[in-house]
C-alpha cells in the first residue's frame, strides 16, 4: 500500500489543524451531558421557565439510564448524524474540486492508501467523539439516575459505532463519487431519509443497517433475542467493505476530474 | 538511441470534440522541449495525459521504449496554478511529496531543504503555504515536482501567473535543471520558448501542426528581408528607379525578399552608398517566433 503511512498522517494533521479533532468530540460531548442532565431536572426547567399556571400539576415520567441512553442515542441519529456529513461530505470531493488533489494523484500512491487513510481517520474522530459523549452520558447518568450495567453500555456504544463506521463509509465513498453537493444529499437520503422509511415499512425484514441503533437498545434488556442483531452486524460488515471497494474504485475513476 | 518518450497518435476525445488528435513526438533526454499553442490549443490536456491523471482515448505513450513501469515514478508535474494544502508548511508539504514519491524516509527532510533552498524558498519553508503569495506558490510547485529527480518534468505554464521579476528568477531556475533532467512545458511566452528550447511543439484545435527545432522553424518560417526606411518620398522612388530587386513598399518603407531576390546586406548598402540615398535604417529581418506563432497556430 504505497504511502499509506504518509497519508495517513496528511489526514491526521489536516483534522488537527482544522480543529475538527477538537469540535466535533465538543458537539457530541454537549449532548452527553445535556441529554441526562436536562431529562432530571426538567420538572425544575419547567416550573421556572415553562410559564406554567401555580396549582398545574404534571406528572414527570421516571426515567431509567437505560432509556437516557436510549434518548441520547436518538439525538445522535439525527443531529449527530447529520453533523458527520456536513463535516466529512467533501473529503474527498473537495480535495478533488480546489485541486488540492492533483499533486497526490500524480504520484505513485496507491488509492487504496488515499481512501483507507481518510476512512480511519474520519472514523478515528467520529467513533472517538460518540464514545467521549456516551462516557460523558454515563457519568451524569450514574450521578442522576441509576447505574448501568457496564458490560451492556460497551456492548450498546459498540453496536452502533458500527452503524456510525457504515454511515461515515457511505459518506466518503459518495464524495468519491459525486461532487460535494451531490455527495451530501444522497448520503442524507441513505442514512436519515431512509431511516425514516426504515422506521415505518421496515418490519417486513429483520436484518438491516438502518435497525442497527434500534437493536443497540438490545444489550439493555438480558431477554432480548439477539440473532436479528448478529445478522444485520454482519450484513453491516459486508456492506462496508463493499462500500470501501467502491469508494477505492470511484477515487481512482475520478481522479482525472481535479482541477488541473 | 531509444527516446526517453515516445508519443504516438494520443488522442483524447470528450464525446465528439477531438482535445488531443493523433498528436505523435519525441523526447529526448536531457532536452527542453516547448509546448506551444493559444488557450485550448490541447496543452494542458497532453500534459495531463502524459502525468498520468487522464487516460488518453487513443494511442499509445511509452517511456524509455515501453519499459513497463508506473508512470508517476518517473515524472514530476507542476500544474499551471498548483494548490497546496494550506494548514501545511511549505517542508511539511515538500517531505509528504518526496515520501509519496518514494524518496527513502530517512532523506526526506534533508532532501525537502536542499530542493527548497535551491527554488529560493529557504528562509520561509517552515511558514504555512496558504500565506504564500503566487510567485512562493510557484516555486513550492516547482520544488514539489523536482523533489524525487524526476526523469521527465511536466510543467503547464510554468511562469505564466507570475511578474517579470518572479518569471525571470523561475526561468533561471529551470535553465539549471535542464541540465539534469528532461522538460516538457507548455507555454504561450514566446520568449520563454526562444530562451529555454531544444524543440518546439506547435498545437492548435488538438493538432500537432509544426514541430522541429528553433532553427529548423525558423528556417521554414522566417521570410528573411531586408528592410530600408528612407528619409523621404522621393528618395524611396529613386531607389525603386535604379534597383534590379523586386521590392514592396509601405510608405517610407521598403521591403525586399532575400529568398525570393537573392540580395545580400553588403550589396544593398553598396548600392545605397553609390547612389548617396538618404536613410534612417537598414534592417535585416526575420520572423520572430510570434510571427511564426501566428502563421502556425491561430487560425
Amino acid at each position: 500500500m504505497n504511502g499509506f503511512s504518509v497519508l495517513l498522517q496528511k489526514e491526521w494533521r489536516e483534522h488537527t489543524r482544522n480543529f475538527k479533532m477538537l469540535w466535533m468530540p465538543l458537539v457530541f460531548i454537549i449532548f452527553g451531558i445535556l441529554e441526562p442532565v436536562t431529562n432530571h431536572f426538567l420538572p425544575e426547567i419547567m416550573k421556572s421557565i415553562g410559564n406554567m399556571p401555580e396549582e398545574a400539576e404534571f406528572l414527570w415520567p421516571e426515567f431509567t439510564g437505560e432509556e437516557i441512553f436510549m434518548s441520547l442515542l436518538g439525538q445522535y441519529q439525527s443531529i449527530g448524524i447529520l453533523v458527520i456529513i456536513l463535516a466529512f461530505m467533501g473529503t474527498i470531493s473537495g480535495e478533488r474540486k480546489n485541486g488540492t488533489a492533483t499533486l497526490l494523484y500524480v504520484r505513485p500512491m496507491s488509492f487504496l492508501s488515499y481512501f483507507l487513510g481518510k476512512w480511519i481517520v474520519v472514523n478515528g474522530i467520529v467513533l472517538g467523539s460518540v464514545w467521549l459523549g456516551f462516557m460523558a452520558a454515563w457519568y451524569y447518568i450514574e450521578i442522576l439516575f441509576n447505574r448501568v450495567d457496564a458490560g451492556a453500555i460497551f456492548a450498546f456504544v459498540a453496536t452502533y459505532s458500527v452503524w456510525l463506521v457504515f454511515v461515515v463509509t457511505v459518506v466518503l465513498a459518495l464524495s468519491a463519487w459525486l461532487p460535494t453537493g451531490g455527495a451530501a444529499g444522497l448520503a442524507i437520503l441513505i442514512t436519515l431519509v431512509y431511516q425514516f422509511i426504515d422506521s415505518l415499512i421496515g418490519t417486513y425484514w429483520t436484518v438491516s443497517p438502518w435497525k442497527l441503533s434500534m437493536y443497540a437498545s438490545y444489550w439493555f434488556e438480558p431477554d432480548s433475542e439477539l440473532s436479528n442483531l448478529w445478522m444485520s452486524l454482519g450484513l453491516t460488515v459486508i456492506l462496508i467493505v463493499i462500500l470501501i471497494v467502491f469508494g477505492v474504485f470511484l477515487s481512482k475513476w475520478n481522479a482525472s476530474k481535479t482541477t488541473v | 538511441m531509444t527516446p526517453l518518450l515516445q508519443v504516438d497518435n494520443l488522442t483524447k476525445k470528450y464525446g465528439s470534440i477531438h482535445a488531443l488528435d493523433t498528436v505523435s513526438f519525441e523526447l529526448e533526454e536531457h532536452t527542453a522541449t516547448a509546448l506551444i499553442g493559444p488557450n485550448g490549443a490541447g496543452k494542458t490536456t497532453a500534459l495531463s495525459m502524459l502525468s498520468g491523471l487522464v487516460s488518453p482515448t487513443g494511442g499509445s505513450i511509452q517511456f524509455q521504449g515501453g519499459v513497463k513501469q508506473d508512470i508517476r515514478s518517473i515524472i514530476g508535474f507542476l500544474p499551471q496554478y498548483p494548490k497546496f494544502f494550506p494548514w501545511l508548511s511549505a517542508l511539511e508539504f515538500t517531505e509528504m511529496a518526496a515520501r509519496l514519491s518514494g524518496v527513502e524516509t530517512r532523506q526526506t527532510t534533508i532532501e525537502a531543504k536542499k530542493t527548497l533552498e535551491f527554488v529560493g524558498l529557504g528562509e520561509v519553508m517552515n511558514k504555512k503555504t496558504g500565506t504564500f503569495s503566487g510567485g512562493m506558490k510557484q516555486r513550492l510547485g516547482l520544488a514539489q515536482a523536482i523533489i524525487h529527480k524526476p526523469k521527465l518534468l511536466l510543467l503547464d505554464e510554468p511562469v505564466s501567473a507570475l511578474d517579470p521579476v518572479g518569471r525571470r528568477q523561475v526561468m533561471e531556475l529551470l535553465k539549471e535543471l535542464q541540465r539534469k533532467t528532461t522538460i516538457l512545458y507548455s507555454t504561450h511566452i514566446l520568449n520563454d520558448a526562444e530562451e529555454m528550447t531544444d524543440q518546439l511543439l506547435f498545437l492548435r484545435q488538438g493538432k500537432l501542426v509544426e514541430h522541429g527545432s528553433l532553427d529548423e522553424v525558423r528556417a521554414r518560417y522566417a521570410e528573411p528581408r531586408i528592410v530600408i526606411e528612407f528619409e523621404g518620398i522621393q528618395e524611396l522612388q529613386r531607389f525603386t528607379e535604379v534597383t534590379k530587386w523586386q521590392v514592396t513598399s509601405k510608405g517610407l518603407i521598403v521591403s525586399i525578399d532575400v529568398r525570393l531576390e537573392k540580395a545580400e546586406m553588403s550589396s544593398v548598402l553598396s548600392v545605397l552608398t553609390a547612389g548617396k540615398f538618404l536613410v534612417r535604417r537598414v534592417e535585416w529581418q526575420t520572423a520572430s517566433l510570434e510571427d511564426i506563432f501566428m502563421k502556425v497556430a491561430v487560425i
